[in-house]
């Protein structure tokens, strides 16, 4: 619509903390030198899976439609999915890293239960997720799908090679902490990645560059503590939580 | 006659199981590794007659790997055809590569690249 604006954006149902706020203004990136490198990595996570889609589609057009049919079809057909998903996931964690880097992406911040936001991951993602606490009165003001992305990215890294993650959140210094545990959090990964850095074979290489741009977007932050993914965002003061049915008890 | 082997050494798992796969259906032998150290233990196993090399990997990296070989008499004129995704061909320079593919190549050239240098190694063609 012409002469919209991000505010225009926001549903009825939004509660703004201010018009400030109701766009990111997620900082850039640490240090510009870096860009080059970054982007090299970006370039290298996506050209390997890329790769295997495109080969895994070539193999299978080659094949006649009877053994496309068979174990090798089903395994190529399978392979070449995976791939295609992996490309997905780095292209849309890339887009919206430089979309959150450049600012102007409108948010829409409302109250939502913190719990909430977890059982909405955990219903995405219920065999990485062992265990998840968290009182149901506590409230964040947050963009609930940005928020989301950000626990689900994290959930997905801490699962790697099917570790169990547990996921709580708790109230701290007038903030709400969602701390996701599983595999060993490293602090140097909240670094930008740049070219040379292992590859994830999974396509979750961005999502810890993401969830750090999520929570700088949210004015909150995310850092290691005590071997886990600590993310803090602004509570909801005086959220009241709706009846809902629950995941986990 | 033996078929000509190929030893595949890149850690991505998918980009493992693609090439194989597509050389298998060639008519070609294949082994495989994840990463250098594996790919010395491969060679010391059985002399490939080409071996296609991702550069970028943990433990042991392509440039590593290469020099390793090339201290190993037995196997040290192996031919090598980088396959990177960091699209810079220099780096093959520096391995000392009979090739260079960037991903993402296509299968043809794979198999072209593969076909000569078995051929000018005097290996047995595929299938044979």
């Amino acid at each position: 619509m012409e002469g919209m604006d991000a505010r225009d954006e926001k549903p009825q149902t939004a509660r703004s903390r201010s018009d400030e706020q109701l766009t990111s203004r997620s900082p850039s990136r640490e240090d510009p030198a870096m860009r080059p490198g970054y982007l090299g990595f970006v370039a290298h996570e996506i050209r390997n899976p890329l790769s295997t889609a495109l080969w895994t589609a070539e193999m299978l057009v080659r094949m006649t439609m009877a053994d496309r049919g068979g174990a090798r079809g089903e395994k190529l057909s399978a392979m070449c999915l995976r791939s295609v998903s992996r490309v997905r996931q780095l292209v849309e964690d890339h887009l919206l890293c430089e979309r959150l880097d450049t600012g102007g992406l409108p948010l829409c911040i409302e109250a939502i239960g913190a719990r909430d936001a977890v059982d909405a991951v955990l219903e995405r993602h219920p065999a990485e997720i062992a265990s998840a606490h968290g009182d149901r009165s506590v409230g964040v003001e947050a963009d609930r799908g940005l928020l989301e992305r950000a626990i689900e990215g994290l959930v997905a890294v801490a699962g790697a090679e099917r570790t169990p993650v547990s996921v709580t959140s708790h109230v701290a210094d007038g903030r709400v902490a969602f701390l996701v545990k599983g595999r060993t959090a490293e602090e140097g990964a909240l670094s930008d990645p740049v070219k040379g850095t292992p590859s994830d074979p999974t396509g979750r290489a961005l999502s810890i560059a993401l969830a750090r741009r999520i929570a700088a977007a949210l004015g909150g932050a995310l850092v290691v503590q005590g071997g886990g993914w600590l993310l803090t965002v602004p509570r909801a003061q005086g959220y009241t939580a709706p009846p809902s049915t629950t995941a986990f008890p | 006659m033996n078929r000509p082997l190929v030893l595949v050494v890149d850690d991505d798992p998918d980009i493992l199981d693609a090439i194989c796969d597509i050389l298998d259906a060639e008519g070609y032998r294949v082994s495989r590794a994840r990463h250098g150290q594996e790919a010395l233990e491969q060679v010391d196993s059985e002399r490939p007659d080409v071996i296609l090399l991702d550069l970028m990997m943990p433990v042991m990296d392509g440039v590593a790997f290469s020099h390793a070989l090339r201290q190993r008499p037995a196997v040290s004129d192996v031919p090598i055809v980088v396959i990177s995704a960091d699209g810079n061909p220099q780096r093959a320079a520096a391995v000392g590569a009979a090739g260079y593919l960037a991903k993402p190549f296509d299968i043809d050239a794979l198999l072209a690249h593969v076909a000569g240098i078995t051929r000018d190694v005097g290996a047995p063609r595929p299938g044979t």
